[in-house]
């Protein structure tokens, strides 16, 4: 069984949604608990079986109720675990906590949660054992833990304890006393945030809140857990650069109990680890930040030691105090030691490249204390930071790829502002350029490749108007280029890039000019297979701008066709890539011009080439370009001629053209954005025929139970289940799918409880026409609910092809059920017998078969309506024997559910028997849906 | 703050890779569902998270030389946050990550600062949070020394949830894990009137000690040319291990520097230390050298842990470098010659523990014949590898230089190891020294002057070690690389 559990366990941590898909969650849930409480399972599987818990409270609990039943299981595993164990115990709270805060049962605060809260301080506060091994300390220290989980998840929780925690802090000289400290910060600051909410609070109101009186803290506490939008202020962090609103609370000077409670903890702040030093100082900054009458000087003890410190969380903890108090706690010489210590931290030997960049990305948002810009993200350069003090941060290519571009960046942006005129960091910027450029031209590695062209764009997005530069560079790059071809991606990326950023800037157009020029003096003997192939996809990239004139282009392609060996070939690649060339040439509004030299290529391949479809396609061009005026040629070559509305005819011609974009635009089938059609349910007319009672002469059937057990061997008997749907439009749709054709539905089933579905045909859907009925025909495995996931391919009018996801069709527990499928000539009688005979077998079999107990509150009124609207189909005893009713569902493939249903003195009372045991949770769930739903109706 | 997940990856050069471990913080991801609304996007499944994260760290289908998506000029800060791309216009921000070898460590702080555009990651405690969490479990996992491969990875991925529970237990980060248990028996701590800090485990019973190291690194660029100035840096960290009795017991270290010596810069402490002096912070290596700069003594107060740690760093500007080299090389007659000569400064102890020189000669055929003569030392010729190796031993002859003439030719039939770097006439030659009992700054810690409040008399030692890394002589025939106005790298 173990065994089971951790691959189990494995195939769950593997993909949680597939895994339940292909189990019932609520089983899943049931088995999981159960082997918690089992003594004989190892506290190490135990611990293992807690992760789903831990990390997928919400995917195991669909519900509040399911989260609180889950809770209250948890928690009576915890009351008999023994102490012991600290471990589990621990994982335990961390289990409740995750599955009662996802559940949403903290914030309605419902009574399992308030009695788990009263647990943790039951363990928070236990010192019994005080003098034990360290390990025990550790579930005081989760308990605290959890309740910091909990009030920070729903801020307030706490507010009326805080006296108790303080004086708990307090006390505590073991290493626990930090894990108090954390939670006490927490409540504090939440607090008096919720103070500051409070029209009309102030001193008064803090000092109560402060020594345990709680009247007023309670008050403001139940108001805050009416508003959602609070809550999700409070979550937040408060710091938030110049443009953040800070709430505060008027005290006026008068706040001694306040300061003294922060002093203390300030004080013992040394004592903590970084990671909760930090975080102390950070709910500290924001406390402050939000009582005027406590000076931020109250910080100043503790500064010395934060700006000398190698800790990152602590010097960014000490940055961010500086966002919020500004100059009432840091001098401008503080701001200017503080801006060079994140200058020495950014390049420092001994830190790590990931925190380096970190104290980069600091000096990008450095929290100046009287900034110029307001904007509070986009990227700004401290005043203070001058060429001379940034050029310790120069790009070097010994970087890594991710601190050279950070470098180069910051860089950039430090000779923007110096202006570039005889900059001698420009020289420097670009002298670093062409450095990388020779490494890449010797072999850099893919990576240096990428990085050199990311330099090179940061470097044109910044400095595209110092001309020489860019100049250069571009023939620095067309000089590469010819050396290695293959990085034709990436020149092509580069300038499609800059154009698009900077689409004032030639540049692009210039260097892809030096390419033209480059390839077509090349030296044809010379020429691989790879290069050509590259050359000619810059050349369709350089084809593209209407201001390169593409005489040249012609020329080296006309020459490699008739001259060099490639050319005639007969590889289908490369015949492709001329006629990609070419069909841009088409397109050109210099064609006119480029007519002769175009048609001798296009005839030259028609006539030579050595592929057939190369030929076909050559000659199609050629006379096209040798028929059809320039005007129309564009027009259809145009890629948007099919968007104007249905011009059928128009795109299959230029798809026949261009078989890279018209014709994949006929050819793939398009995605819809949203769902375009569902599946709506036919609501049953009543049950089927052979859910009447027939009272016909019973035949002569000697064993009922062997009889209708016989028919199961017969081929051909496997009663399936069919629910019939209506295929709609949704609503608000694009007019171009109002009218559908061929419409092919395709399900994917999300579990194996059935089997695999055929796909079903509709031949047209109108909007506003009635819908199609179509059935679904489900061969049950497992008579479990399930979830099909459907999609549909259609046509539209204009002849596209569609393919569109469905809202998922949910096939609910009741929906498998059918009438008991005895033959037809069987009457009542004997079905009756049958229901015996089920019976005493669940009853007496253990294996699978399991009985259980219903009850609940109806009148027998309510009662007979029930049976009448939801069992008819599937009653066994006379409908008139209002005494006991015998209901008798047949759930394919082979599980049976029996019911007896009496009324007794207190309530109504449904036995139940089952041969599946595992489909119990499932006949619960049932019954509770369909007896409250008649409460309802009749209350 | 707060992180919302935390994934450790393994990978074979961007294939074969696999999530080793991870681990979802629901309560944290609560939040973050409650604070960014609409626009809130889900920690997808670990099997989905796999290639955005590869194709973001520029690592996936190592096969292609060119993918869009990987390879795109466009410049996005990638490091140490990654923009993942999900499913359908998704994105998933700020993953940081740090990667050692074939493991990635990444993690997903929460956004907790409403902001309409994306908020600066230095608005976000938990960023600063997240890293050192990563970097904690790093060590935790692969030791200092960082080998990500064995059975010793295996074990401690099993050690990781019982780990997670004390450092991590919700998503916020508490403390980084303890990497190894101390070596002296640490005893808890009875009730007392004292607190306990939060980073001890425990008390230390017996005869106390205070071990203190500096240790010394030098960098160098040298060019060998009028017109490119030489550069070189110097750091230092001083590492103590401490065992002594008591909850908190103070111990206060001070550093001196000869007279005249130059000043101590960007100094960096641990957290223990208790108090600084404001004079102590004030040298800064991106300042201009002042005369009257605050020159030591360095006093370090303190209360240690149990365990071996990093009490300072500092950096240090050295008027000269140790040794001083000149490398010219010549193509001539399809042979290359070669002339190297090295030169210890007179203030450098010439006591060396060991010391080398690489000739690397990248980016060609290997190796035919070989020439060498060398003044001093010996020389080792690996034709396989194109590198030349100088043994110059412990100690330099009096005269304090040595030089190396070589003749070489390449005409081996194969091609030799390749290095961009390292290309034609832009060569190195690359030194590996140490040398123990000397520090270059001069800076140092007098046994007597180290102060322990206790009861018992400790044993104090006290060492100090000067290391080379990266430290390189270029060919002043041709090109070598921009390497910065500064040794920063």
């Amino acid at each position: 069984m173990a065994e089971n559990w951790y691959g189990r366990m494995r195939r769950f941590s593997g993909g949680p949604t597939r895994f339940l898909s292909e189990t019932n969650v609520e089983v899943f849930l049931t088995e999981l608990l159960r082997e918690l409480r089992d003594d004989r399972a190892t506290f190490n599987l135990k611990v293992l079986l807690l992760s789903p818990l831990c990390e997928y409270p919400d995917l195991l609990c669909s519900s509040d109720s399911v989260g609180q039943e889950t809770a209250l299981d948890l928690m009576s595993v915890f009351a008999q675990c023994p102490r012991k164990s600290t471990q589990f115990r621990s994982h335990l709270l961390v289990a409740l906590t995750c599955v009662l805060i996802c559940t949403s049962c903290v914030r309605s605060r419902s009574h399992v949660a308030l009695d788990f809260l009263d647990l943790l301080f039951q363990v928070a506060q236990d010192v019994s054992d005080v003098h034990n091994d360290d390990t025990s300390r550790s579930l005081r220290a989760t308990a605290c833990d959890c309740l910091q989980e909990m009030e920070t998840c729903c801020p307030g929780l706490l507010s009326q304890r805080l006296e108790l925690l303080s004086g708990l802090r307090q006390q505590e000289t073991s290493r626990l006393h930090q894990v108090y400290a954390g939670l006490q910060t927490v409540v504090l600051k939440n607090a008096v945030y919720q103070l500051t909410q409070e029209p009309g609070a102030g001193a008064e109101h803090l000092k109560c809140l402060l020594g345990g009186n709680t009247s007023f803290a309670w008050e403001v506490d139940q108001d805050a857990f009416q508003t959602d939008s609070k809550d999700s202020a409070m979550l937040s962090s408060l710091i938030q650069g110049s443009m953040g609103m800070m709430p505060t609370l008027h005290t006026g000077p008068d706040c001694k109990e306040l300061r003294s409670v922060l002093s203390s903890l300030l004080e013992e702040s040394y004592l903590f680890t970084p990671l909760c030093q930090a975080a102390l100082l950070h709910r500290l900054t924001e406390v402050v930040a939000m009582v005027p009458g406590i000076p931020p000087t109250i910080f100043r003890a503790q500064l010395l030691r934060l700006l000398g410190t190698s800790e990152v969380c602590l010097f960014h903890a000490t940055l961010l105090m500086k966002c919020a108090f500004t100059d009432s706690l840091f001098s401008a010489e503080d701001e200017t030691f503080l801006l060079k210590r994140l200058l020495v931290l950014s390049q420092h030997p001994l830190l790590s490249i990931p925190e380096k960049l970190f104290y980069m990305d600091c000096i990008l948002h450095f929290p100046e204390n009287r900034p110029i810009s307001c904007s509070d993200s986009d990227e700004a350069l401290p005043v203070l930071l001058t060429p001379q003090l940034a050029s310790t941060l120069l790009p070097t290519v010994f970087n890594d790829s991710a601190t050279m571009l950070a470098r180069l960046h910051l860089q950039s942006l430090v000779y923007l502002e110096e202006g570039v005129e005889e900059s001698r960091g420009l020289v420097y910027l670009y002298d670093h350029l062409t450095s990388m450029l020779n490494i890449v031209e010797s072999g850099g590695s893919r990576e240096i490749v990428v990085t050199f062209f990311r330099a090179a764009f940061l470097f044109l997005l910044y400095f595209s108007q110092v001309h020489s530069y860019c100049l250069d560079l571009s023939e620095q790059l067309c000089r590469l280029y010819l050396r290695h071809t293959r990085l034709a991606p990436h020149l092509i990326n580069l300038a499609n890039q800059t154009q698009e950023r900077l689409p004032e800037c030639t540049w692009a157009i210039g260097l892809l000019r030096g390419l033209q020029k480059g390839i077509t003096k090349a030296l044809l003997g010379q020429l691989s297979l790879q290069d050509l192939s590259w050359h000619l996809k810059v050349l369709t990239r350089v084809a593209e701008e209407r201001e390169i004139c593409q005489h040249c282009s012609l020329g080296f392609l006309s020459s490699v066709i008739t001259t060099s060996p490639l050319g005639v070939g007969g590889d289908w690649r490369l015949g492709n890539s001329f006629l990609a060339v070419c069909r841009r040439v088409l397109l050109h509004p210099t064609l006119d011009s480029l007519l002769i030299p175009l048609a001798d290529i296009l005839q030259h391949l028609a006539c030579y080439y050595g592929d057939a479809d190369i030929q076909d396609h050559a000659r199609l061009y050629y006379t096209l370009l040798t028929t059809v005026s320039q005007e129309k040629l564009a027009m259809m070559l145009a890629q948007e001629a099919a968007d104007n509305g249905p011009q059928v005819k128009k795109r299959t011609l230029s798809s026949l053209m261009a078989e890279n974009e018209g014709l994949t635009g006929a050819l793939t089938v398009h995605q819809t954005e949203t769902a375009v059609l569902c599946l709506t349910l036919v609501s049953s007319e009543g049950p089927g025929e052979s859910g009447q009672l027939h009272e016909k002469e019973t035949e002569d059937v000697t064993d009922v139970l062997e009889a209708y057990r016989s028919q199961f061997g017969e081929p051909g008997f496997m009663p399936d289940v069919t629910l019939k749907y209506q295929l709609v439009h949704k609503q608000d749709q694009d007019p171009r799918f109002e009218q559908l054709f061929n419409i092919r539905l395709h399900f994917v089933l999300t579990d194996d409880h059935y089997e695999q579905l055929q796909d079903i045909n509709v031949p047209c859907v109108f909007k506003g026409r009635p819908p199609p009925v179509v059935q679904l025909r489900l061969k049950p495995r497992q008579p479990y609910p399930t979830t099909l996931r459907v999609s549909a391919i259609f046509t539209t009018q204009d002849g596209f092809s569609w393919h569109t996801p469905l809202p998922d069709v949910h096939v609910a527990f009741q929906q498998s059920f059918l009438p008991v499928p005895t033959p037809p000539s069987w009457s009542g009688e004997a079905r009756l017998q049958l229901f015996e005979r089920l019976w005493e077998e669940i009853s007496s079999e253990t294996g699978d078969c399991a009985v259980s107990l219903f009850c609940c509150q109806l009148q027998e009124a309510e009662l007979n309506v029930l049976v009448g609207k939801h069992f008819c189909p599937f009653l066994v005893s006379h409908p008139a024997n209002e005494d006991e009713f015998r209901v008798l569902f047949f759930l394919p493939p082979q599980s049976h559910l029996l019911l007896k249903v009496r009324s007794e003195v207190d309530a109504v009372h449904f036995s139940i028997a089952s041969d599946s045991w595992q489909l119990l949770p499932l006949i619960n769930s049932y019954l509770l849906t369909v007896t409250s739903s008649q409460e309802d109706t009749t209350s | 703050m707060g992180l919302r997940v935390l994934w450790i990856i393994s990978h074979e050069g961007g294939e074969n890779a696999s999530i080793r471990f991870s681990r979802r913080f629901p309560t944290v991801e609560h939040r973050a569902r409650s604070l960014s609304g609409s626009s809130y996007v889900a920690v997808p499944e670990d099997s989905l998270i796999l290639q955005p994260l590869l194709t973001e760290l520029g690592i996936s289908s190592s096969n292609k030389s060119y993918v869009a998506q990987r390879d795109d000029c466009i410049y996005r800060p990638r490091s140490p946050a990654l923009e993942l791309r999900l499913d359908g216009e998704k994105t998933l921000w700020p993953v940081l990550n740090i990667s050692q070898g074939s493991l990635i460590l990444a993690c997903l702080p929460l956004v907790d600062v409403p902001s309409e555009t994306r908020p600066p990651l230095s608005s976000l405690l938990s960023v600063s949070q997240g890293l050192t969490l990563l970097a904690g479990l790093q060590t935790f996992l692969l030791g200092s020394g960082g080998k990500p491969y064995g059975d010793g990875l295996i074990s401690r991925l099993e050690m990781l949830p019982s780990a997670l529970l004390q450092v991590c237990p919700l998503g916020t980060p508490l403390d980084v894990p303890l990497v190894g248990v101390p070596t002296t028996p640490a005893v808890p701590i009875p009730a007392g009137t004292q607190k306990q800090p939060a980073w001890k485990t425990g008390l230390h019973r017996g005869r106390a000690m205070v071990n203190v190291a500096v240790t010394e690194t030098v960098r160098s660029m040298q060019y060998g040319n009028q017109s490119r100035q030489d550069l070189w840096d110097v750091y230092g960290t001083v590492t103590c291990k401490c065992e002594v009795e008591g909850v908190l017991p103070n111990v206060t270290v001070t550093l001196s520097l000869p007279p005249n010596g130059s000043p101590l810069q960007d100094i960096l402490v641990h957290p223990c230390v208790t108090s600084l002096d404001s004079s102590i912070l004030t040298s800064s290596s991106v300042d201009n050298l002042d005369g009257s700069a605050f020159s030591g003594p360095y006093k370090f107060p303190f209360s240690p842990p149990l365990e071996p740690f990093r009490l300072c760093s500092y950096t240090s500007q050295v008027p000269v470098p140790p040794i001083l080299g000149l490398y010219q090389l010549k193509e001539e007659d399809n042979q290359l010659r070669l002339t190297a000569s090295l030169k210890l400064h007179e203030t450098v102890k010439n006591n060396f523990e060991y010391c080398e020189a690489h000739l690397p000669l990248f980016n060609r055929n290997q190796m035919g014949g070989a020439d060498v003569k060398v003044s001093f030392g010996q020389v080792d010729v690996s034709k396989e590898k194109n590198l030349l190796v100088w043994a110059l031993g412990q100690k330099f002859p009096k005269s304090r230089e040595v030089s190396l003439e070589a003749k070489i030719n390449f005409s081996g039939q194969s091609p030799g190891p390749c290095d961009p770097l390292c290309t034609g006439l832009t060569a190195y030659i690359k030194l590996h020294f140490k040398v123990p009992d000397m520090t270059l700054s001069g800076c140092s810690v007098d046994q007597h002057s180290v102060q322990v409040y206790s009861s018992s008399k400790p044993r104090i030692a006290t060492s100090r070690e000067l290391l080379c890394k990266e430290y390189y002589i270029w060919n002043s025939t041709g090109a070598a690389p921009v390497s910065g106005a500064q040794m920063t790298t």
